[in-house]
This record gives C-alpha cells, sequence and structure tokens, in this order.
C-alpha cells in the first residue's frame, strides 16, 4: 500500500529550482534511505513530505491525501521529523523534552505514550531525570527520536540523524531505527556515510541536483558509476568480510599527471597503488599473479595489468604485455616485492624500460628479499633507492613539480595507454 | 513534567502566592499615613464612603493605586515571558515591539493638547499602542506568516523614529515638557478609580497565555520544531503577541513607560523554577505584581512627602536582586 507519493513534484526557493519534476512512491513498512550531495535537495524534500514546504508544482500525498489538506495536528499524527538540528537553549529536562512529542497526541490518552517507556525502548531509560542541555551529542539525538516516536505516527522521517554520532552511537542508532522498522514504521532518513546506507537500507533514494538519480536496492543503485556520476570522485566496489564497501578517491580523471607501472606482489604494492592513483596517475602493473592480494587491488582500482594464471612462474605472453605497459609508463617503480624465480622476468623487463631510458625507481627493501640473485647490479645500472614509500612517492610528486623534470612524467603524459586486455 | 520539577512548580507557586499577599498588605499598609491591619479590615467591612479621613485615604487614594499597581505589574512580566520566548531572546522586554512608544506619543499628544488624562490620553495613548502593532504587524507580515524576527527589528526601529517625534514635540512643548518627562518615566501618582475600571481590561489578556503554556514549551525549540510537533504556530504566535501588544500597551496608557520589571522578573523566575511555562507565568504574575506594588510602596515613601518615579525605583531595587540570582546561580551549578 502506497504511503507517501510524489507526482512530479517540483519546488524552488523564490525563483532557484531546488527540486525538479520528483516522481516516487514508498511503500507502508519499506526502510528507505535518501542519499546524495550536499545542495541535492534532501532536506527540502523531507520538509515537502511533511507538509512543511508545499510543492510549486505537482502533488506530495501522504496516505493518499495531498499534504496542504493537512492541519499542523493532523499532520503530526501522520508524520514523525527527527531534524538534523535540534537547539534547545533552556534547562528543561529529558522528560520534559520527549513529552512535547505527545502533543498531538494529547486528547486521546490511550495512544498517548509514556516517556520514560519511550526512552526505555530506545536504550535510554538512565537519560529520563537528566537536564537536556547536559547531554552529549549522541544521548541528545536518541531523546529526539524519543520525542519523535512520541508522535506515534506511523511515518518516520529522519535528517541526518547519524552525522554527529561516532560509530557505536551510529550503529546503535540505525540497529534502532531498523528494529522500528520490523514493528511497523515505514523509515525514510537522510544519511550521508554511503556505506551505511549501503549495509543498512532496503532501497535508496540518490538525489543529484534535485532529481532522482537512482532508486532501488542499495547493490543496484550505489554502482561505482552512479557515485561518481552524481558525487563528482572516483569510487570502487571492495567485497571484503562477505560485505560490499565502497571506497572513494577525489576526482582527477581526466587530468593524466603521468603513467607510472608498478613491478609488486604480495601486497607490497597495494599503498602505492591506491596512493598513486588517488594523487592522479594513471597507475599499471605487472605481471602479477591472479587472485594475489595486489592483483585483487589493482582489479578493483580498475588499472591496466598483466597478469599470470594463479601461482605459475611469468609466462612469454604476460612477460610481452608488461614490457608494452612499461614501454608506455613514465616511470617504473619497484617495489620490495620477493623476487623467486617465478617473478625474476619482472625485473629483467625493468631492465630494460631502463635501458629503453624509461627511469627505474626502487625501494630498499627489494635487495634483501631477493632469492635469486636478480637485483645484482641495479644500483650501478641507474636504478634509484628510496629507503620507503613515503619517501619514494615525496620524489614522484616532486619530480612532476618542477619544471626540469617534465622529460620524464609530463614530456610524455599525454601518450594514451594501451588498450586494456 | 518529571515530578521534581512538578514540586519546584508548586512550590514557587506556593512561594508567589505567599509573597503577593504578604506585599498586598504591606502596600495597603504603609504611606505617608500608615494603616494598621485592623484599621485594614475595619475599612475593607465598612466600605467606600463611611466616613473618616482612613477611609477616605484607603478608598479614594491607597486602594485604587495599589491595585493599578499591581495590574501593571502583572501585565508588563506576562507580556515580557511570552515576548522573551516567542523572540527566544533574553534581552527582550514588552517595550521592543514599539507598543510602548506609540502609547507614549498618544500621551505626549493629549499632555501638548491640554486633554483631560481620562479619558482623552488613556485613549490617545491606547490608540497610540495599537496603531504601531498594527504598523510592526503589516511590515513583518509575509505570505501569511508573521516573522519574529522581522518584527522584533521593525518594532525597534518603529520605536526610534517615536521617539524622535516625541522628542520634537516635547522641544515644542514649552512649559508642557515636565509633564511629559514625568509621564514618560511612569507613575502611579495621582491615578485613582477611572484608571485601575482601564487597567480592569488587562484581566482577560492575563488569563491569554494560561492556555498556551504547552505551545510555548514547545516553541522554546524554535518555530519549525514546534511545526513538525504539530502546533499551529502562525495561531500562537497571532494570539500571543496580540496578547502581549495589549497587556504593553494599557499597561502603559495607565501609568506611564515603567521599565525593568518587564525584563527583570521573567529571568528571576525563571532561574528560580526553570524555564518551563506552567509554572513561570502564574508566578511571573504574581511576581511582578508584588515587585511593582513594593516598588510604588518605596517611590511614596522613601523621600515622602514628595515622590521618587517608580521606574527609578524598579531599577534600583530589580538590577542588584538580579544581579544576586545570577552570581547564586552560577556558583551553585
Amino acid at each position: 500500500m502506497t504511503h507517501v507519493a510524489l507526482k512530479d513534484v517540483t519546488f524552488a526557493y523564490d525563483e532557484r529550482p531546488v527540486l525538479r519534476h520528483l516522481t516516487f512512491a514508498l511503500e507502508r513498512g519499506e526502510f528507505v534511505g535518501i542519499v546524495g550531495p550536499n545542495g541535492s535537495g534532501k532536506s527540502t524534500l523531507i520538509d515537502l513530505i511533511d507538509g512543511l514546504q508545499k510543492p510549486s508544482s505537482g502533488e506530495v500525498l501522504v496516505s493518499d491525501r495531498p499534504t496542504g489538506a493537512y492541519r499542523r495536528l493532523e499532520m503530526a499524527r501522520e508524520v514523525a521529523l527527527v531534524p538534523q538540528h535540534f537547539d534547545l537553549g533552556f534547562d528543561l529536562s529529558v522528560r520534559e523534552v520527549v513529552e512535547m512529542g505527545s502533543y498531538c497526541r494529547d486528547k486521546d490518552a490511550v495512544q498517548c505514550g509514556d516517556a520514560g517507556m519511550t526512552l526505555a525502548r530506545l536504550g535510554a531509560a538512565e537519560l529520563e531525570p537528566r537536564p537536556f542541555t547536559e547531554l552529549s551529542g549522541g544521548e541528545r539525538q536518541l531523546v529526539v527520536l524519543a520525542q519523535a516516536l512520541m508522535q506515534q505516527a506511523p511515518l518516520l522521517l529522519l535528517d541526518e540523524p547519524a552525522s554527529a554520532l561516532d560509530v557505536s552511537h551510529q550503529l546503535h542508532l540505525f540497529d534502532l531505527l531498523r528494529e522500528l522498522n520490523r514493528d511497523g514504521l515505514t523509515v525514510l532518513c537522510i544519511l550521508h556515510d554511503l556505506n551505511l546506507a549501503l549495509h543498512y537500507f532496503d532501497k535508496l533514494l540518490v538525489l543529484s541536483e534535485g532529481e532522482v538519480a537512482a532508486f532501488g536496492p542499495p547493490d543496484d543503485v550505489l554502482r561505482p558509476e552512479i557515485v561518481e556520476a552524481v558525487y563528482g570522485v572516483r569510487a570502487y566496489l571492495h567485497r571484503h568480510a562477505g560485505r560490499t564497501y565502497l571506497t572513494f578517491s577525489p576526482r582527477l580523471r581526466g587530468e593524466r599527471k603521468g603513467r607510472i607501472h608498478l613491478v609488486c606482489g604480495g601486497g607490497t604494492g597495494a599503498g602505492l597503488m591506491r596512493e598513486l592513483v588517488d594523487a592522479g596517475y594513471d597507475v599499471s602493473a605487472g605481471v602479477l599473479n591472479a587472485l594475489d592480494t595486489d592483483e585483487e587491488t589493482g582489479r578493483e582500482l580498475g588499472l591496466h595489468m598483466a597478469v599470470e594464471a594463479p601461482f605459475s612462474p611469468v609466462g612469454d605472453e604476460a612477460h610481452a604485455e608488461n614490457l608494452e605497459l612499461m614501454r608506455a609508463a613514465d616511470l617504473v617503480v619497484v617495489t620490495a616485492v620477493p623476487v623467486s624465480h617465478g617473478n625474476a622476468r619482472n625485473l629483467e623487463a625493468a631492465r630494460e624500460a631502463l635501458a629503453g631510458g624509461t627511469p627505474v625507481w626502487a625501494l630498499d627493501g627489494l635487495l634483501e628479499n631477493d632469492f635469486a640473485g636478480a637485483t645484482e647490479g641495479l644500483a650501478g645500472a641507474g636504478v634509484r633507492f628510496f629507503p620507503d614509500e613515503a619517501a619514494l612517492t615525496a620524489a614522484v610528486a616532486e619530480r612532476r613539480a618542477a619544471p626540469a623534470a617534465s622529460v620524464g612524467l609530463m614530456g610524455s603524459a599525454a601518450s594514451e595507454p594501451p588498450p586494456k586486455t | 513534567m518529571t515530578s521534581r520539577a512538578r514540586r519546584i512548580g508548586r512550590l514557587g507557586i506556593a512561594l508567589a502566592v505567599a509573597i503577593f499577599a504578604a506585599c498586598l498588605l504591606l502596600s495597603l499598609a504603609l504611606g505617608p499615613v500608615s494603616l494598621s491591619p485592623a484599621k485594614l479590615v475595619g475599612y475593607l467591612t465598612a466600605g467606600p464612603g463611611a466616613g473618616g479621613p482612613g477611609n477616605t485615604i484607603f478608598w479614594d487614594i491607597r486602594l485604587p493605586r495599589v491595585l493599578l499597581a499591581f495590574i501593571v505589574g502583572a501585565s508588563l512580566s506576562v507580556a515580557g515571558v511570552i515576548l522573551q520566548d516567542l523572540f527566544l531572546n533574553p534581552l527582550t522586554d514588552p517595550y521592543v515591539t514599539g507598543v510602548s512608544s506609540g502609547a507614549a506619543l498618544g500621551a505626549t499628544f493629549g499632555i501638548v493638547l491640554h486633554l483631560a488624562p481620562l479619558p482623552w490620553m488613556t485613549l490617545l495613548a491606547l490608540a497610540g499602542g495599537f496603531a504601531t502593532l498594527g504598523a510592526v504587524w503589516v511590515v513583518a507580515r509575509r505570505r501569511g506568516r508573521i516573522d519574529i524576527y522581522v518584527l522584533l527589528l521593525a518594532g525597534v526601529t518603529i520605536s526610534y523614529f517615536v521617539t524622535a517625534v516625541i522628542s520634537v514635540l516635547m522641544i515644542r512643548a514649552g512649559q508642557d515638557m515636565d509633564a511629559i518627562i514625568y509621564w514618560l518615566l511612569g507613575s502611579f501618582n495621582g491615578r485613582s478609580w477611572p484608571e485601575v475600571e482601564v487597567a480592569l481590561f488587562a484581566l482577560p489578556f492575563l488569563a491569554v497565555p494560561l492556555f498556551f503554556t504547552r505551545e510555548m514549551n514547545i516553541l522554546l525549540q524554535g518555530e519549525k520544531r514546534a511545526l513538525e510537533l504539530g502546533v499551529d504556530v502562525e495561531r500562537a504566535k497571532r494570539v500571543l503577541l496580540f496578547t502581549a501588544a495589549a497587556l504593553t500597551a494599557i499597561a502603559v496608557s495607565v501609568s506611564g513607560v515603567i521599565g525593568f520589571v518587564g525584563l527583570v522578573v521573567p529571568h528571576i523566575v525563571r532561574l528560580m523554577v526553570g524555564p518551563g511555562h506552567q509554572p513561570v507565568l502564574p508566578i511571573a504574575l504574581l511576581g511582578g505584581a508584588a515587585m511593582m506594588g513594593i516598588a510604588d510602596l518605596l517611590s511614596r515613601t522613601m523621600v515622602a512627602p514628595s515622590e521618587l518615579p517608580v521606574g527609578v525605583v524598579t531599577t534600583f531595587v530589580g538590577a542588584p536582586l538580579f544581579v544576586y540570582l545570577l552570581r547564586r546561580r552560577r556558583s551553585g551549578s
């Protein structure tokens, strides 16, 4: 049964449109999150559903009745809202604050819940006698939620209830919301943390510049390409411990700072990969074995990679591909990867790149983990060594910043990467 | 309300009633001519016109003056509670709406035109007060809503404007200037039953906010939150603003502009019983009346047979008391 319906709703403050032609419906008992960048109209949407704002055009229906047809008292019985900001400069006790929520229920005593019981339901019974002004942010949020629950309304709207909370309070709050939803409440909640949105809600509504960018189950809605389009950042999906997580980098796509090829493996390159990608470089890697930690990270980050079958030495085909990737790079970086006969060809490839004029940088640790004697004479051949990753990345940044250094990194920065295979 | 807050509230109301009664008795008994409690009872039971100088003093001078002071004190302090909480601004007093300035302008016209204090000066003062309210209301009204901040600014601005007009009138007034200054300072000197009859119109307005205590409590969280919780905010604002303005206009029209009571009594009450309106409103009503009664008593006895303007006394009494309570509260918490 439809609980809330928006039909072609447009809303503008003065002349500036905030929401444009919004159409969507919420079923009774649904548990829906709203996400979207700042200024995308999330709070306005909630105000429209609560009838605090009237749509400039279109129609907002709550329980099949236009919001404009409700008196405030009736609306408070139908919709409860937990606001983003809650200020109270006066020294009222928690009980008094919570009891204000029952204002709209005053006359039907049966439905008028008890403040103490409502607080207890949220696991916050001990707050009851305390002055509201002395509470911490997390405790206040629970008290305001209790106030809203006193309205006994079947629809609960929340405007970023978790943004001021630490992780334990956040999880506690969302568990509570889930529980309230199981008890029959329809919940519509604005939040900023996309990973919480991904894990807690049945459905997500993504708002972008006042329009619905996506609406549906979280896994369908929070795909990296949608997140990138809406937020303007790079997004990566990772699977870990049976769950899906999103991580983000500032958007630098198209900036093309240059190409760096990594010789790594066994997790020695994962950190550098992410750091260089975040810094705006096109990163390639190889040769890596499939299912290797670095290979998985590279795949999640969408890198160009030369990949060999699991637990197999580097074959000819992968080696050739690796050489090609290195030729396209402005710099080759070798991590402190343990070198055995299986991957010794990667260092041969690096020598070849060096001979071809591409600078090769490496970490000191490489020499310590060489079990194949493949690193001999590297320093003499012109490979520059760094004590740790920090020193290396600092040198990468410096190289780009100094105009004289344009020879390698910036000069060929525009060269196209080879097609990914 | 917690049982503790409720207990403090009840205790506060009982205490306020006791103080109110004591102050009423003192104000009636003391003066240039002191009357013993036994005599007071005698005059009360004998009724007016029973003869004797004591009876005449009591019925024609003392009683109406005391009643007037009590009603004006109650009106200003209730108006103060309403406006401080509607504006969510602790520095607000009943005079920020500009209503008192408008009333003062009306009275000043009355003085300059040598009209009789009653009914003309009082009527002009009332008319001036409500006209100002109307002007401020129109400025602050936008799309059917009263913008409380615009109202505050408009009130202050119109106050300045009206005060400038009064200054011009005073300069042009010549020998009437003294009368205007004395009126502006506020006094109960020479007021009698006709003024009391005007002041009685304040009584229903004193009762109005008692029916809005829940709405006023919820409005402490701001207008938006009050709307979310189901309060008809515009209706509450309209009723409460008009009530505060009417109380102020009536008080000013019979007594002039008496400062400090409307600012400080609400604070004193909140410091003692907390911000909940169920106890604050009745206690502020009784306390404001008692404070004004005592201030008037001091104004007519301290430098007898001459008088101090009562507004000076309210400030002398109220300011140190307020500072003491502020300090005590800080050290207590």
